[in-house]
């Protein structure tokens, strides 16, 4: 298992308007972004405690999250502030959904997996958000594919992020292990101005080679750098 | 000149004319045709309407149409003088049929996993979720780089018919157990078209979001 503790990128900043929420999964668990209305972004446990329903299903009140089936509604820190059915209920404090350190930083949102071992957060570099991109295909094997360079040249800068050239522009490349096998790939423009639009043609072009390109053909001494990275 | 829709609350295809009747503030007539459990729709009478079998169909006077895509088009070179649904322009009037036809056959598959899921159409459920997922893959490459090139819909600078066409498949995709996690400029491009004026919901798309 290449990936631990450590800061993962769930989405592009931008991408992310205020007052909307979207759903992702890392390592398989069910998460909610969303940006509330003054702009601030939230990672959660994509779960409301009521009946179970994902909260990324739901819509953004001003700074609240509300849940799509009956309206619970929970504040920037978690905790259930109203719920619609009985109005003047002065709401307990063990109504609150889990939620998970996140900052923002090189465009992305980047959640803390999981707790303290995960270390200092990504730097903030300067960074052009371009597009993420959903790959079938598990997370392993991606990282070991671009870190052996048979998508073409990727420096790994850590087990979850990787740097290239295209044409001129530099590239920055955050790995979501989002399923045992499904993968992000989010990509920001960090040089030159090689048109965005291009970068996005690029991208889909890599993402084809990356879903396609066998396994087994990567030597067992890459598979161990990869994993070791 | 009075306008009747066959129609069937679930149908996605039904929706997209109530939508764009809607949009185009049109007053129509709406006959409820007992799709499930009745099949009505396969019923002597309707197949004398419409002899594949399913709905949407509008009539109009002496003239009987089915097929979405076709009565989209129809409505739209009629009723809508502005030209913005369907545009006169043979660049974007080209792309608007491109998508057209992708909704009519590249989405098919979509329309079909849902009726599986929720009606239980026999169907292979595996296959055709794997086809809705290449097909909404496509749809949201195409609306990423729409944005990145400062566009909001799927052809030109305004909502066409392209927009109405391709948004239930994707809007009701949760009926059949796909998310919208992996589409991110398929979720935005969602939210603008709720914007659009007129816009009505059906049964699998909330009012609000």
């Amino acid at each position: 298992m290449g990936f631990a503790a450590g800061w993962y990128a769930l989405a592009l900043g931008d991408g992310l308007e205020p007052g909307t929420s979207a759903g992702t999964q890392l390592f398989d668990k069910e998460l909610v972004v969303w940006r509330d209305a003054s702009g601030a972004s939230h990672v959660w446990e994509d779960r409301c405690p009521h009946r179970g329903m994902r909260l990324s299903f739901g819509f953004v009140r001003g700074n609240h999250i509300a849940c799509l089936y009956h309206g619970w509604q929970y504040d920037e820190a978690g905790q259930c502030r109203h719920i619609p059915a009985h109005p003047t209920l002065e709401v307990p404090e063990t109504i609150k959904v889990p939620t998970y350190a996140s900052v923002e930083a090189a465009g992305m949102i980047w959640v803390r997996w999981d707790g303290e071992a995960a270390g200092q957060p990504p730097a903030d570099i300067a960074a052009v958000p371009v597009r993420s991109l959903y790959l079938d295909r598990e997370p392993e094997t991606v990282a070991q594919l671009l870190a052996a360079g048979r998508a073409g040249s990727f420096e790994t800068l850590s087990p979850g992020s990787f740097a290239t050239a295209l044409e001129g522009a530099d590239l920055f490349l955050a790995l979501q292990p989002y399923a045992a096998e499904r993968t992000a790939l989010h990509i920001a423009r960090t040089g030159g101005d090689l048109p965005l639009k291009d970068i996005a043609m690029w991208a889909e072009e890599l993402r084809a080679s990356l879903e396609a390109l066998p396994a087994a053909g990567l030597a067992p001494a890459a598979r161990q750098a990869g994993a070791a990275a | 000149m009075s306008l009747v829709l066959h129609d069937y609350e679930l149908d996605s295809d039904s929706y997209k004319v109530r939508l764009l009747l809607s949009a185009l503030g049109l007053p129509y007539a709406k006959v409820a045709v007992n799709v499930h459990p009745g099949h009505e729709q396969r019923s002597p009478a309707y197949l004398r309407l419409n002899p594949l079998g399913n709905l949407p169909i509008l009539v109009d006077g002496e003239t009987t149409l089915r097929d979405s895509g076709a009565i989209l088009c129809y409505l739209a070179r009629l009723h809508d003088r502005e030209g913005q649904w369907l545009p006169a322009n043979p660049v974007p009037f080209g792309e608007v049929m491109m998508w057209l036809f992708f909704a009519g056959a590249d989405l098919a598959p979509a329309t079909l996993a849902r009726l599986h899921h929720m009606l239980e159409v026999p169907a292979d459920a595996d296959a055709v979720g794997a086809a809705s997922r290449r097909a909404f893959r496509i749809m949201d490459d195409h609306m990423t780089k729409r944005e990145l090139e400062g566009f909001a819909w799927f052809v030109g600078d305004q909502a066409t018919l392209a927009d109405i066409a391709l948004f239930p498949a994707i809007a009701l995709s949760r009926d059949f157990g796909i998310d919208h996690d992996e589409y991110p400029a398929l979720r935005r491009w969602m939210r603008r078209v709720r914007t659009i004026p007129g816009f009505i919901t059906m049964p699998g798309i909330p009012d609000y979001h």
